[in-house]
């Protein structure tokens, strides 16, 4: 236990050295339910003070760990802590802060433990305090799963509260007055006498004060800004061009590069000929690095045009190729060898299938890109002292760890500033863009080096969401569903991502079945099975990572069940569901969507819910079948998120999440050949347009008990929605994404 | 070779075929402008040539017949076109990569159709992808810029 | 027997024994049947949808123009998102594939009644060969306007792997000329 608080404190005081120069509030308060004795015994000696407010002359910084990706990220976090710092948003700066242990995420390891999220056994908290001392000890500073409003809503609001009150332990010892005389008000002490001192005069005396602990939180009756909608501390800059995101960096000096690696995966460079591409105006230098070649010029599109002139000998990708071959052998590996998980298995589902009549489907989905709107691309500068990294990137100390192997350096002296990014969509979890432009770096030191990839690169050499086919059978009894069972195969992100990250994959790897094995239905024979497919090309987390792909398998076949027992799709589940969260969210959605009402010819509804990150979310989906395909009239989305924190917000993620879904749903798959991606521009990875987009009503509920993320839950129940919306309009069952295989689309 | 780009006239040492967004980004230092695609299918490089949404990755320098305005040429923070302006009040934006092109789109469209129908905005806006989903925004953004622009 | 005839033609004037009969006039119509129906032309050549078309390369038929695009009354764009936003009026080697296609003029549709798409033979015949149908060419006119067209010459070579309508611009011009000289002959009516 000792040895817990040593790495703890260390951790701490590399963070804190970290932000020298003014004066750092913060304070981290364990406040889960003690049945962890490692919980128990760091709250005990835990006092570490983290740093997310520093006030200097120049102003207030909040630092805001979590990335930006586009969630609104940076936004929320710094409304949490002004909430209780009581400043305008508005006047702070906001600043990712350095790559630090301090900044762990505390619940993103919950996601992948088999503990479901409805589930309140004693186990279930310990797995999920055992998260947060894992996330501690191993110092994830990371952003994903959906966690950055339930990992941080009490630390940084506790953060503000302490920042405030040691500000006006500061004005106390000013003004000799006594603490029930001051009040705070917009970054002033306010005196009794009206006058007021502002925080930043007060931060030179505050420095020398042990911030007060002592704090009560704000009562969300006295809140300005959580539950409101608030305006995004970014949407001016969004708008008007002024957002600097890693593409935007610009340093005196700066050299444009871009890389051309295998575009059959892993294959290799087993040579390369540049004397055409040295020769093109404004190339500096054509460098061999890992697996390809990088150009480095004056000017981004001038070191494009060499790349390509460049003539390279690729070697074969060692994976399996072709996409018909990795379906074979995602359908190969449901086998006892293969099975990785069945933690769900209620009832007796042999006994019940045995004689009776079958439901059966099998289900396929493709593999995903990423591709988020900025393309991969970083800033980076190395000298003998330090390497300065400047990029979009939700790992910054995975980031630090890995260049610290890659060139030797102290991690110490490996910084890493995250900008904005342009999307990510779980891209933006691996590294391998910013090690390519290390290893640029590396041959090219002391000067500042911006590496931007061609959009056909980062297609080809995404990490992207992996295949996987269901397959599953099932029974109906008395005109009800009685028995459910769900194999899933794929190959594992948790082995592929983990690998990359130098951590370990142990056990199961739940994300095959995230979104299937863990949905809150009482059927009498219920069983949900694992098979991880041998790894094939590297595959990574993307928006809802397994559940968005589970949700159209589990949802799919929930539908078909339905049908074949001749009940309600709507009606059906409610019977089932137990958990009455989701059964709030599933009769919201019947009552926004009027379901059951009549829609009129060639006209269908689809219904679907998923229970991911936490946060069921349920969705109707109507559709009308027009001469020129299927058209997406209307969504209806109800989710429930425990407390809606920014209404505006919550909106606009939950609409995202259904458009990624959908659009993903409707046209996108990524197909192999020789391990080559075949799609490597938007014209073959459309996604959804503005045209497509149908009218999404959104509702968010509070009944759960605790808060919850909503960058990702929208995804999954989309694309069933869809596919049964479209049986229920034109009679024909798509067990196979993308639908534009099965229907066109107007 | 010259280039006016926001008012200001440039002089510029680049290659005809050299794509305006690069010259934007690279030799100008104008970053606004964003590189999605390379082909058009994005519309993340949306800037104004006299007044026409053009896509600035498609349109070599050489080719450069006119004024170029960017999104910084359009409104600044401080100075916001009416377009810009009801982005912020609708709070479009979510990485916000892609809406210095819609914005840009957008403004030219409602240039030379102040008073569009719904199915003209969904004709005007579906050339600039957005990956986050931020559609029902746009639209909603652009229904209200126009009624901005009318009444002022 | 086609040189023979052609020989004739371009040795105007054109004496009434040399006259191309109706058979080799509705053959030469065949042969610029068959470039006014193939998708480089017909892409563009759409009714009052004003909706150009992506048949061809990787998108199939019965393919739409991407991104919803709505040529408008104006044939341009303008009343939604202009051609030109990103067919830049420009010589261009349009050698990059899914890049849109680019000419030195302003990227358009042709007029309405110039529609091709989805039209037989006879149609699009009895619309050439009347000027009130074809945008008010006369015969002469109309191979001047095949040979000067930065529009025609783009689509007999519109480079990145995009198909070619059958036969190449100079033998369009010449089976204009004696469907013309045969007098314009449709199948359908004489």
């Amino acid at each position: 236990m000792g040895r817990v608080k040593t790495i703890a404190r260390r951790s701490f005081l590399i963070g804190s050295a970290a932000i020298a120069g003014g004066v750092v509030f913060g304070t981290y308060l364990y406040k889960r339910e003690g049945t962890n004795p490692l919980l128990a015994d760091l709250r005990a000696g835990e006092t570490a003070i983290t740093p997310y407010v520093k006030i200097d002359a120049q102003g207030i910084t909040l630092i805001t760990p979590r990335a930006d990706v586009g969630q609104g990220a940076w936004s929320m976090q710094a409304h949490l802590i002004v909430e209780e710092l009581d400043i305008d948003p508005a006047t702070a700066t906001l600043s990712s802060g350095p790559a630090s242990a301090i900044y762990y995420n505390g619940v993103v390891g919950v996601e992948a433990m088999p503990i479901a999220a409805t589930s309140d056994t004693l186990l279930a908290r310990t797995g999920r305090g055992a998260a947060d001392v894992m996330g501690k000890l191993m110092g994830l500073h990371i952003t994903g799963g959906s966690t950055t409003v339930p990992d941080l809503y009490d630390r940084l609001r506790m953060a503000g509260a302490v920042a405030r009150e040691t500000l006006i332990r500061a004005a106390m010892q000013q003004t000799g007055l006594p603490r029930d005389q001051l009040k705070t008000e917009n970054g002033f002490v306010v005196l009794p006498d009206g006058l007021k001192i502002e925080y930043l005069d007060l931060a030179v005396l505050a420095a020398d004060i042990e911030p007060i602990q002592d704090v009560t939180l704000r009562e969300p009756s006295q809140w300005r800004y959580l539950t409101k909608p608030q305006k995004r501390t970014d949407v001016i800059a969004k708008s008007t061009g002024t957002q600097t995101y890693g593409i935007d960096m610009v340093m005196d000096g700066m050299v444009h590069a871009t890389t051309r690696t295998n575009p059959a995966l892993g294959g290799g460079l087993a040579g390369f000929d540049a004397e055409d591409a040295r020769k093109m105006r404004g190339v500096q230098a054509v460098l061999q690095i890992t697996g390809g070649i990088a150009v480095v010029a004056d000017n981004t599109w001038r070191a494009f045009q060499a790349a390509q002139a460049v003539t390279c000998d690729w070697g074969p990708s060692p994976y399996i190729g072709n996409t018909s071959d990795q379906f074979a052998a995602v359908a190969a590996s449901f086998s006892e060898d293969d099975q990785d998980s069945q933690f769900k298995d209620d009832g007796d589902v042999l006994a019940a299938l045995e004689g009776a009549e079958l439901v059966e489907a099998e289900y396929r989905i493709p593999y995903l890109a990423h591709a988020p709107l900025e393309p991969m691309s970083v800033v980076v500068k190395m000298t003998n002292a330090r390497l300065d990294i400047w990029t979009g990137t939700q790992i910054p100390r995975f980031v630090q760890a890995n260049m610290a192997k890659l060139t030797g350096m102290d991690a110490d002296n490996i910084h890493v500033h995250v900008l904005m990014s342009g999307g990510s969509f779980g891209r933006r979890l691996e590294d391998d863009y910013i090690a390519q432009a290390v290893e640029i770096a590396m041959q090219l030191p002391d000067t500042p080096i911006k590496m931007v990839w061609q959009r056909e690169e980062d297609f080809t050499h995404d990490f992207p969401r992996p295949l996987a086919i269901a397959r599953a059978k099932g029974a109906v009894r008395d005109g009800a569903v009685d028995t459910f069972d769900l194999a899933i195969a794929a190959p594992s992100v948790a082995e592929s991502s983990l690998a990359r990250l130098g951590q370990p994959a142990i056990g199961p790897d739940v994300a095959i079945v995230a979104g299937a094995w863990d949905q809150p239905f009482d059927i009498p024979n219920y069983r949900v099975t694992g098979y991880r497919t041998p790894a094939m090309v590297p595959v990574s987390s993307w928006r809802s990572v397994g559940a968005s792909g589970n949700g159209f398998m589990h949802e799919s076949f929930m539908d078909e069940m339905c049908h074949a027992a001749g009940v309600d799709p709507l009606a059906e589940r409610l019977r089932l569901c137990w958990h009455e969260p989701s059964r709030k969210v599933l009769e919201a959605v019947g009552e926004m969507s009027d379901w059951g009402s009549e829609l009129g010819a060639n006209r269908g509804r689809g219904l679907a819910f998923t229970l991911a990150f936490g946060v069921p979310v349920a969705e109707v989906i109507e559709v009308t079948n027009t001469e020129d395909g299927i058209r997406i009239d209307k969504v209806f989305v109800a989710a429930e998120v425990g407390r809606v924190l920014d209404p505006v917000n919550f909106e606009a993620q939950v609409q995202g999440g259904v458009i990624f879904g959908l659009g993903h749903a409707m046209n996108c798959e990524l197909t192999y050949e020789d391990g080559v991606a075949q799609q490597d521009n938007f014209h073959v990875y459309e996604g959804m347009r503005l045209y497509q987009t149908p009218e999404i009503t959104v509702r968010g509920l509070e009944n759960g008990d605790k808060l919850r993320g909503i960058g990702e839950p929208g995804v999954p129940p989309a694309a069933p929605a869809l596919a049964n919306a479209i049986f229920a309009a034109t009679g024909k069952r798509i067990r196979e994404l993308p639908l534009s295989k099965s229907v066109d689309f107007v | 070779m010259k280039l006016t780009v926001n008012g200001e006239t440039h002089e510029v040492d680049v290659e005809d075929d050299m794509p305006l967004l690069w010259v934007l980004r690279d030799e100008l230092g104008i970053t606004g402008t964003k590189y999605g695609c390379g082909i058009a299918q994005c519309g993340a490089c949306t800037v104004h040539m006299d007044g026409i949404a053009v896509r600035s990755c498609q349109l070599a320098a050489g080719d450069v017949t006119g004024e170029i305005t960017t999104i910084e040429g359009l409104g600044t923070p401080t100075a916001l076109h009416a377009v810009q302006e009801a982005w912020i009040d609708l709070q479009v934006a979510q990485c916000g990569y892609c809406q210095a092109g819609q914005i840009m789109q957008a403004a030219s469209f409602l240039d030379l159709n102040p008073d569009p129908t719904h199915a003209q905005i969904d004709a005007a806006m579906s050339g600039n992808l957005c990956r986050c989903g931020s559609y029902p925004r746009i639209r909603d953004a652009v229904k209200s810029a126009s009624s901005k622009l009318k009444r002022a | 027997m086609r040189a023979l005839i052609l020989a004739l033609i371009l040795a105007a004037p054109v004496a009434a024994q040399d006259i191309p009969s109706r058979d080799d006039g509705l053959a030469a119509w065949d042969e610029i049947f068959a470039v006014t129906s193939h998708p480089r032309c017909t892409n563009c050549h759409v009714g009052d949808a004003g909706v150009p078309m992506w048949n061809g390369l990787i998108y199939g038929s019965d393919t739409v123009h991407g991104m919803h695009v709505q040529a408008g009354e104006s044939r341009v764009g303008a009343e939604t998102m202009a051609c030109r936003t990103c067919h830049i009026s420009a010589q261009s080697d349009n050698a990059t594939p899914h890049a849109p296609p680019m000419i030195d003029d302003a990227w358009r549709l042709p007029p309405t009644e110039l529609a091709w798409l989805g039209k037989t033979s006879d149609k699009v015949c009895a619309q050439l060969r009347n000027p009130d149908t074809n945008d008010g060419f006369a015969m002469d006119e109309l191979a001047t306007h095949l040979e000067t067209s930065l529009f025609v010459a783009w689509g007999f070579a519109p480079g990145a792997g995009r198909d070619e309508p059958p036969g190449t611009l100079d033998d369009m011009v010449v089976a204009l000329k004696l469907w013309a000289a045969a007098g314009t002959p449709c199948a359908a009516n004489p």
